[in-house]
């Protein structure tokens, strides 16, 4: 196994720059990977080898003309299958779309492409990304790359980015997040993801679940990392109007380490009181990881957050059944039978019910804006439990019996309705050694800070190099 | 601004809504020109009943807070 393959992004860079390593070496080092170990972990839909292959040697010959790169010059990236690529099938995860060849790129492939990235392939995913669990009844359901024994879920709907990026098949990829489906995998796959605020990140040629809430962000195995591809990607765009027109900053200048004074709120009601045990203990103890670096820690809570669950069920039903309507009358039976009946139930949401959501949803994103006018960063586990075994429904959370998908959105969703950034960073691994994550939230559109304070903790940590080992 | 009471007082005493059944489900479902099983229909009537219990506890919403999705013409 080539150690190229467990080289960060932003080490990948440099090495590229300074002509110790060419990009051909390195997409040919994932290339070989994937072909070793994807028959059984399935996280690629389509690889593109012969494309990428070419990206890679052209890449080459432009570190040896000694022109102008790009910050992902020859460096290889995934895209979650729901990325429009030209010419390159694009299926959603889906049988419906299992042969659509988008006639352009969308923007933030258009961005990568421009910043350098080699587009190593599109990733697997819940169908239509309707699902926690990152399942896929046409493509094999990706396999969480931190048990060989037991076929666990990466958590979704972006599995296959998860589970590439965890076990070195890429070394960072595009998750899209509409209830925590970068978060939700990357907590599971051991790795560091951000949403962006809604609006800093264009939205064009991304298939959407919920418009109002769907949000586009990178997965990769540091925060530096996740700051190195996040701004290339980042900034307006006229093909999308909720894209703002405030200015991107230089994330990975804002990568200084330093924690001391930084005014953080652990939400402990809902959130830190609902998770399991070993995640709580986890939390709590990078909270005291960051208050040894100088950080104040002080406990927060929200109060209409126990309202959430409803109020985005009736916004995400309602825009993802308006979406897929007319595919449920005429090809049903070409979804998979979860996310058929999942979207059926947006057919039953009242317009009444959809405005109650919508109001619910900007109280709650008053309550948090007020809890960050005082503090730079609210803390919270990214889901309540570890990676379950594929076909396990129920989850036991102290003395109640819940059910895994509700339990996997639960501390994630609310942040797609209020559309604060919000990050997860391992922090912990259980004892069976399955990863957790801590989820930072910060203020709108201050993914700086929330990216500062991922990576200081990771400068203090070693969660986040630790490695999968899968076997073939 | 003044406050807007668009609620009255005493919600409590408002009519609880309908229980669903599978046929006023089905009654639903065919007024938007989905044809679904009965067994269909009996499958996602939990769903939906969950959804609209969810939905029934948001109840305080303060008058004045607006719909977060607005029309902007600019």
């Amino acid at each position: 196994m080539s150690e190229l393959c467990w080289t960060s992004m932003t080490e990948l860079s440099r090495m590229i720059a300074a002509k110790k390593v060419s990009p051909v070496e390195i997409v040919q080092a994932h290339l070989d990977r994937i072909a070793a170990l994807d028959g059984k972990i399935k996280s690629y839909i389509t690889v593109l080898g012969e494309s990428a292959l070419a990206a890679a040697k052209a890449a080459e010959a432009a570190v040896v003309s000694g022109g102008a790169l790009g910050p992902l010059h020859g460096v290889p990236v995934g895209l979650k299958d729901l990325y429009c690529t030209k010419g390159v099938k694009t299926t959603g995860g889906s049988k419906i779309l299992a042969e659509w060849l988008p006639e352009e790129d969308a923007t933030v492939v258009t961005r990568l492409a421009a910043a350098g990235g080699v587009v190593l392939g599109k990733l697997n995913m819940h169908e239509f990304a309707f699902g926690p669990e990152g399942l896929n009844p046409h493509h094999g359901a990706p396999r969480n790359p931190w048990d060989n024994a037991t076929h666990r879920i990466c958590g979704g709907s972006s599995s296959g980015s998860g589970a590439s990026v965890a076990a070195g098949m890429c070394p960072g990829a595009l998750g899209s997040d509409t209830g925590g489906s970068i978060r939700i995998p990357s907590s599971l796959c051991g790795l560091s993801g951000i949403k962006p605020t809604y609006g800093r990140v264009s939205r064009a040629g991304v298939l959407p679940l919920a418009w109002s809430m769907d949000h586009v962000g990178p997965m990769c195995r540091s925060a530096a990392d996740c700051a190195l591809m996040l701004a290339p990607m980042a900034g307006y765009d006229p093909r999308d109007p909720t894209t703002s027109v405030l200015p991107v900053p230089d994330y990975a200048a804002a990568l200084t380490g330093e924690l001391k004074g930084l005014r953080v709120g652990m939400l402990r009601s809902f959130f830190l009181e609902g998770a399991a045990p070993a995640q709580r203990a986890a939390v709590e103890a990078a909270a005291k990881v960051l208050a040894a670096e100088g950080a104040s820690v002080e406990d927060v809570d929200l109060k209409s957050i126990g309202l959430a669950p409803g109020a985005s069920h009736a916004v995400l039903a309602a825009e993802a059944y308006a979406f897929h309507e007319e595919w449920l009358k005429t090809r049903a039976s070409d979804y998979g039978a979860d996310v058929r009946e999942r979207l059926r139930v947006g057919a039953f949401i009242t317009g009444a019910e959809y405005v109650k959501g919508q109001r619910l949803r900007a109280l709650l994103k008053n309550e948090v804006d007020a809890a960050l006018a005082k503090l730079d960063v609210l803390l919270a586990p990214t889901t309540p439990i570890e990676a379950t075994a594929v076909g396990q429904n129920e989850v036991r959370i102290g003395e109640e019996t819940l059910p895994v998908r509700a339990s996997l959105i639960r501390f994630t969703r609310p942040f797609n309705l209020t559309g604060h950034p919000a990050a997860s960073v391992p922090c912990g691994f259980t004892a069976e050694g399955l990863p957790m994550g801590l989820q930072i939230i910060g203020r709108p559109f201050d993914e700086a800070t929330v990216l500062r304070v991922a990576d200081g903790y990771q400068r203090v940590t070693d969660w986040h190099t630790r490695r999968a080992a899968p076997t073939a | 601004m003044g406050r807007i009471m668009r609620y009255p007082a005493r919600m409590e005493k408002l009519m609880p809504p309908e229980k669903l059944t599978v046929d006023t489900l089905r009654t639903l479902a065919k007024a938007q020109g989905l044809e679904l099983s009965d067994a269909e229909l009996a499958s996602l009537l939990p769903l939906v009943e969950a959804g609209r219990s969810g939905l029934a506890a948001i109840r305080d919403i303060p008058p004045q807070t607006e719909p977060a999705s607005q029309f902007r013409i600019f």
